[in-house]
């Protein structure tokens, strides 16, 4: 696989999941997702980097989207991790992986589940390696 | 669908922009021994913390279904990113400093590509928790003492033994208020990381 992989996977996956395993302790969260839990994919919740960034057709008809909705459909006009959107909203990671589930069925975002296997994909290991060897000792902007 | 096909899911659309791949590290560690200090160092953004649900086993069963009791704990957990290129982007995640053992750090740790487990010598055993996870998980891991006003109160061969860890985990002693010193301790994770996946 060459770099920029992101893992498409076809199925509708329902934001309605039996596992609890993910429920955060707090009332808010389940107030916003009316009471779901993120749904799993094979087991596991979508990683924290997942990208997700607004589609023209969410971004046009944002102003049909409550709350929540919209201010992810907002903030994802730049794509961004789970866990950005998660930090920026003020809203529990797991709120979000809901919604942004949701946004996705309706056509709002855009998600890309990064795959695993990038850990064990060397090209993508000595990329990072050779990226982070070019970061300077200080920063270059003195404040 | 071919392998070297990025594609949305779904019936969303694609928007001109494509997001980079993303890959991450986990930034582990007992309290206070610098994880966010670490990640603000290298990030090109601010940290952000967001709210993240870690499971924990509790000891013990429960009496009435003999089933290993489990309770979910909602944690702050910090991070930041730095992006390699535009289609690559790596992101550090501070986990949150547990002593306690039992923690599933699994929703954090997926998909890792290594993790740095930050250790203060005075505190040493503050960070077994995180070493046992990574090695029990099979993550790539390297042991960094954080030597606060730049030093280290034990050599590193005290720290090996008193942590018990493995010959083939790296030691290192960074700063982690230091741009050039974090980086190093991110490329000896990495550079772990590419030895093991050479096989
Ligand atoms: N002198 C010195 N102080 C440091 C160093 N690293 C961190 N600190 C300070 O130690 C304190 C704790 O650092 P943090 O980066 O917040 O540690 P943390 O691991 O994120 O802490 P928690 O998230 O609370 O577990 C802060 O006041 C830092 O400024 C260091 O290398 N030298
Ligand atoms: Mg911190």
């Amino acid at each position: 696989m060459t770099a920029g992989d992101t893992q498409a996977d076809g199925d509708a996956v329902s934001g309605l999941a039996a596992d609890p395993v993910g429920r955060a302790p707090a009332v808010r969260p389940f107030l916003v997702t009316a009471g779901r839990v993120a749904s799993t994919r094979a087991g596991t919740p979508m990683p924290l980097e997942t990208q997700v960034v607004s589609t023209a057709a969410g971004i046009v008809g944002m102003e049909r989207l409550a709350f929540e909705r919209r201010d992810i459909v907002a903030l994802c006009r730049q794509p961004q991790s789970l866990a950005e959107v998660a930090a920026r909203l003020r809203l529990h990671l797991n709120v979000v992986r809901v919604l942004a589930e949701d946004l996705e069925s309706t056509g709002d975002l855009s998600v890309y589940v990064p795959r695993s296997e990038a850990a064990n994909d060397l090209s993508i290991l000595r990329r990072v390696i050779d990226g982070l060897r070019t970061i300077p000792d200080f920063r270059e902007t003195t404040p | 669908m071919t392998p070297t096909e990025t594609a949305a899911r779904g019936r969303a659309q694609q928007t001109a922009d494509r997001p980079p791949l993303p890959v991450k590290l986990v930034i582990a560690g007992g309290f206070g021994v610098g994880k966010t200090t670490t990640v603000g160092s290298i990030s090109e953004i601010a940290p952000l913390t967001t709210e993240a649900a870690i499971t924990e086993v509790a000891a013990g069963v429960d009496d009435l279904s003999h089933t290993p009791r489990k309770t979910t704990t909602t944690v702050a957990m910090d991070f930041g990113c730095i992006t390699i290129d535009p289609t690559l982007k790596l992101y550090l995640f501070g986990t949150p400093g547990q002593e306690r053992f039992g923690f599933m750090w699994d929703d954090l740790v997926e998909g890792a590509l290594g993790g740095l487990v930050i250790v203060d010598t005075r505190r040493l055993d503050d960070c077994y928790a995180a070493v046992d996870y990574f090695e029990h998980k099979q993550i790539p891991f390297v042991v960094a003492v954080n030597a606060f006003d730049g030093k280290v109160e034990h050599d590193l061969d005290q720290v090996r033994w008193a942590l018990d860890v493995a010959d083939q985990v790296p030691l290192v002693t960074f700063d982690a208020r230091r741009r050039g010193s974090v980086r190093d301790a991110l490329l000896a994770v990495l550079e772990l990381a590419l030895e093991r996946a050479e096989g």
